[in-house]
């Protein structure tokens, strides 16, 4: 084994323990200078990951953790997010009153864990990396102890996330009991022939309840609102786009790599959890007036798009989940980025606080509009390349399948769950442009890291949806390490 | 002569009493003792499964949901405890700050 394979997590680690340490000799008030030391670090790791080759399949740790196209395309993913979401965080860090060093380096090991998930291949490294990140957020989410909110958010989330890893740590027992391995290579092998043993269907039910707490999706989804609306904004954004994403890149090593012919049993149920978390976190969100709140039932919804893919249980269905992460990840920080500006300059995360935007910071505007134009999933956006190859993947399996037409209800489902988000996304749209203008119409001034940060937000959500080819064939290419 | 089914039965046992814990019980303190019955009742089964099919794979898995258990606890009291200090309660009722 050599150790460049872990390389990239290694070099992740090294920067969040070297953040603690230069901490220590650098004066509280120059503190935010350490925050654009970890994102220009993180640069750095990022550029060289394209170094790293990976189209042969690398092993370590005795087969638990691989290297494939797949990982390494996840691990881009998060990088990219913790970037993004650490300038926010520099943007936030006036209302973190202690431990902002603290903060930045728990979001690099939260980042570790998330790249190592992309990577497992046994139910041990799994288990880890998945805790890894529980236990990380469950301090970023409590960060702002002062306050009551925060605290409040961080026990809801340290109980239900503490639950759904028993049922994740039970269920993994239960399929070690079944199988008697716990490595995903060999289970591969012995999957197809445990799919009328009750103790392997126990035991994989409670594993996808718990990876199913972690993408936020129906009926594992009851944390999700007051988390997401009690959190620090960076924090939110960071579990919204990260965590969500390490769910599905578990998710997707379980299905595909681990029990790919005992998957193709669990087609309904799949189809199901899909349609009823696109229809539950679409009708929420309706009524929200707290823009976090709003945002996190969409991203109840999104899990439920996401889940599209992966209920097609198709190479096109994995490489559509992958291109629509990536149109979500721009559209979503984006989102984030504008309400942190605005709740600092105006202290209320309401959706009445983005009220005469457009005069206030055009480009605060424009970046929240294009956000919700590319999430409802309108051309020529991300958002609605990434909708059209998920209904594309659900309906070609659709026309494949004879034993039922789940799958033409489930893409109804999505249609229907479009046009009901319409109206709450415009709704934001609408009060930026054509509300009663507020009493204050003072301009909200936005930093220069900011800006290059909603300028690369837009790019990416513009050049997904208008180029599709390169990304659309990276997807592609990185799924091809997946059985179907 | 104690098989493999009496400590898959205890360990169900635990699991259950866990979960009914963590749903019924409103002290957060017993809420997260509950959840270590819930991991710890998983260990039994783990170790159960390994001794009886010579597969130390099992075993080792312990050793890595023991550490997570840990953690899990260590942040868990800090974060009761502040709570506790800012609120004066320890009961999931007084957690209303959220609602629509």
């Amino acid at each position: 084994m050599k150790v460049s394979i872990i390389g990239l997590e290694i070099s992740v680690i090294l920067l969040g323990i070297a953040l603690l340490l230069v901490d220590l000799w650098v004066p509280a008030r120059y503190r935010k200078g350490l925050g654009y030391l970890a994102v220009l670090g993180l640069g750095v790791i990022l550029v060289s990951s394209f170094s790293m080759n990976a189209s042969e399949a690398h092993y370590a740790f005795g087969g638990m953790y691989v290297l494939d196209q797949l990982a390494l395309f996840f691990k881009r993913f998060f990088l990219l997010t913790a970037i993004i979401v650490l300038l926010i965080s520099i943007e936030f860090s006036g209302r973190i009153r202690t431990g902002l060093t603290e903060y930045f380096s728990l979001m690099l090991f939260g980042l570790a864990g998330m790249m190592f998930a992309a990577s497992s291949h046994h139910f041990a490294l799994l288990f880890v990396s998945a805790e890894l990140i529980t236990v990380t957020f469950y301090v970023l989410v409590s960060f702002q102890r002062r306050e009551i909110p925060s605290l409040e958010a961080g026990v809801k989330y340290l109980v239900l996330s503490a639950l759904s890893s028993g049922l994740l740590v039970y269920g993994i027992a239960l399929v070690f009991g079944a199988a008697q391995t716990l490595d995903f290579q060999a289970l591969s092998e012995k999957a197809g022939q445990l799919g009328n043993d009750p103790l392997f269907l126990v035991g994989m039910f409670f594993v996808v309840a718990g990876l199913g707490f972690k993408i936020a999706a129906f009926p594992f989804h009851v944390w999700a609102p007051d988390v997401y609306q009690g959190a620090p904004i960076p924090t939110t954004a960071f579990l919204a786009v990260g965590s969500k994403a390490a769910g599905f890149a578990l998710l997707m090593r379980l299905f595909f790599s681990a029990v790919p012919d005992f998957v193709v049993q669990w087609d309904l149920l799949l189809l199901i959890l899909a349609a009823v978390t696109i229809l539950y976190g679409n009708l929420c969100a309706l009524p929200q007036q707290n823009l976090k709140r709003l945002l996190s039932y969409s991203s109840i919804a999104h899990a439920g798009y996401l889940l599209m893919g992966i209920a097609a249980l198709s190479q096109s269905g994995s490489s559509a989940v992958l291109y629509y992460l990536a149109g979500y990840l721009f559209a979503v920080l984006a989102a984030f980025a504008v309400v942190t500006v605005v709740s600092n300059q105006v202290g209320a995360e309401d959706i009445a606080s983005l009220a005469g935007l457009n005069r206030r910071g055009p480009l605060l505007a424009a970046a929240m509009t294009l956000a919700m134009v590319s999430l409802t999933g309108i051309p020529p956006l991300a958002g609605f390349f990434g909708k059209f190859l998920l209904l594309k993947a659900v309906l070609e399996q659709g026309a494949a399948t004879t034993a039922h037409t789940g799958y033409y209800w489930l893409a109804g489902a999505a249609i229907v769950g479009v046009v009901i988000s319409i109206y709450y996304y415009f709704g934001i749209i609408r009060t930026i442009f054509w509300s009663k203008d507020p009493e204050d119409l003072s301009p909200i001034p936005v930093s220069l890291p900011l800006r290059a940060t909603l300028c690369v937000c837009l790019f990416g959500m513009l050049y997904l949806g208008i180029f599709p080819d390169y990304p659309l064939d990276m997807a592609t290419e990185a799924v091809r390490a997946l059985t179907f | 002569m104690i098989g493999l089914e009496d400590y898959l039965t205890v360990s169900a046992i635990l699991f259950s009493i866990g979960v009914v814990g963590v749903v019924m019980r409103r002290n957060l303190f017993i809420i997260l003792m509950s959840l270590e019955l819930i991991l710890n009742a998983a260990n039994l089964a783990m170790v159960a499964f390994s001794r009886f099919s010579n597969n130390i794979d099992g075993q080792m898995m312990v050793f890595f949901i023991i550490t997570v258990a840990a953690a899990e606890v260590a942040v868990g009291l800090a974060l009761l405890v502040a709570l506790y200090r800012r609120r004066q309660t320890a009961y999931t009722e007084d957690l209303t700050n959220m609602k629509l």
